[in-house]
């Protein structure tokens, strides 16, 4: 039997076989392989035995998984308070409350300074509550686009079961018409074997 | 904005929010392979259908605990092959393995779909697992790694093994049927 030149050093062609080797590693490897026998004859072999192993064909799932609609796994009303949404509307609640406590009492009338601070401040406000609205308003775009493919997919993998368990019926039928039909023939076979018997 | 395909990560992320509807569709794009990489594993219908719902119910309800949404098949794998093997246990005492394999699978030709079947039961469960994840769910050697929660090299001195093992078993039938496409090319 020839063994490789390479002997430990020589390319790792199970690694290869199942593409785990980077594209640097292939070329080395092949650039190899196109000079030494027992490499290829190696490398023949394993393609044999994963090409066996890849002739199995998946099964269709006999039954259907869809357990979480049941209502029993929907989210409980408490764990609706852990919703960012919610979260974020009692933290913008609770600060306006805060505020509302905390504001200086007998400062009605301003210094122009203060007046100034107060009108920079309105601006920045404004700014940031006009970007987060336009920011809001792109992600509910967004969002609306996302939940209109999701229907589609949903409703699409609805129609694919549909069509799934209608072959399933069909491949059934069909293989009971198969058994009907060889039982009959060997029903009728026997028959005539003992009826040939009787005559004579 | 431009139409993309719904990703695994959306459905994830809808889910804990609550949307049950995506969680269905996320079991709906992964129940075949699930159910299958089972099927092989333990080599009985029913229970691998009765693991499957388990798999889909613990990843339900565990899926607040997944750290990276683009990590969810390997995640799923992994409590789909804990939940085999945990199976597999408790079978143990019995001795036996099922031997429903053989109409597991549409197999084609005939003898090649004996000849490897027959070879993937003369390997242990974990040879068989390394293999199934490869061959037929396609996991890269590191996702395999996370999967089966052992060492890189644990994965691929397994997997060798078994490729020896499965080459040796199976080089009649492959030698023959090399033979047979060569006759029919002439």
């Amino acid at each position: 039997m020839m063994i490789c030149d390479l002997a430990n050093a020589k390319p790792d062609w199970k690694a290869y076989g199942l593409g785990e080797l980077n594209a640097s590693e292939r070329k080395q490897a092949e650039a190899h392989a196109s000079d030494c026998g027992p490499c290829q004859q190696e490398c023949s072999e394993l393609q044999g035995t994963l090409a066996a192993l890849a002739t199995v064909r998946d099964e269709e799932v006999p039954r259907r998984i869809a357990f979480v609609s049941d209502k029993v796994f929907a989210p409980r009303w408490w764990q609706a308070f852990l919703r960012p949404g919610f979260a974020a509307a009692a933290l913008l609640a609770g600060a306006i409350i805060v505020h509302g406590f905390a504001r200086p009492v007998g400062s009605t009338e301003l210094t122009a300074a203060a007046q100034a601070k107060l009108t920079a401040e309105v601006r920045e406000q404004v700014a940031a509550q006009v970007t987060q609205r336009v920011q809001s308003e792109i992600t509910a775009t967004m969002q609306a686009t996302l939940d209109s493919a999701v229907k589609k997919a949903v409703m699409e993998t609805k129609q694919a079961d549909d069509r799934r368990t209608v072959a399933l019926l069909a491949a059934a039928e069909n293989r009971y018409q198969e058994t009907a039909a060889f039982l009959n023939k060997q029903v009728t076979r026997i028959y005539a074997m003992n009826s040939g018997a009787g005559v004579r | 904005m431009i139409f993309r395909e719904v990703e695994d990560r959306d459905l994830i992320t809808r889910t804990r929010r609550g949307d049950v509807e995506s969680y269905n569709l996320l079991v709906s794009r992964w129940e075949k392979r699930v159910f299958n990489y089972l099927l092989r594993l333990v080599a009985h219908r029913e229970d691998a259908m009765d693991v499957s719902q388990e798999v889909f119910l613990k990843a339900y309800q565990n899926l607040g605990k997944l750290d990276d949404p683009e990590r969810f098949a390997p995640w799923l794998f992994r409590i789909a092959h804990n939940e085999a093997y945990s199976l597999l246990r408790r079978r143990r005492p019995e001795g036996e393995m099922p031997a429903e394999l053989a109409s597991a699978a549409r197999w084609q030709p005939l003898e090649l779909s004996l000849a490897v079947d027959h070879a993937l039961q003369t390997l242990n469960e974990d040879q068989r697992a390394v293999v199934l994840l490869k061959i037929y769910q396609g996991f890269k050697f590191e996702e395999m790694a996370e999967i089966l929660e052992c060492p890189l090299s644990t994965v691929k001195s397994r997997l060798y093994t078994a490729l020896d093992l499965l080459k040796t078993q199976l080089a009649p039938v492959v030698m023959e049927g090399s033979a047979v496409r060569r006759a029919g090319a002439k």
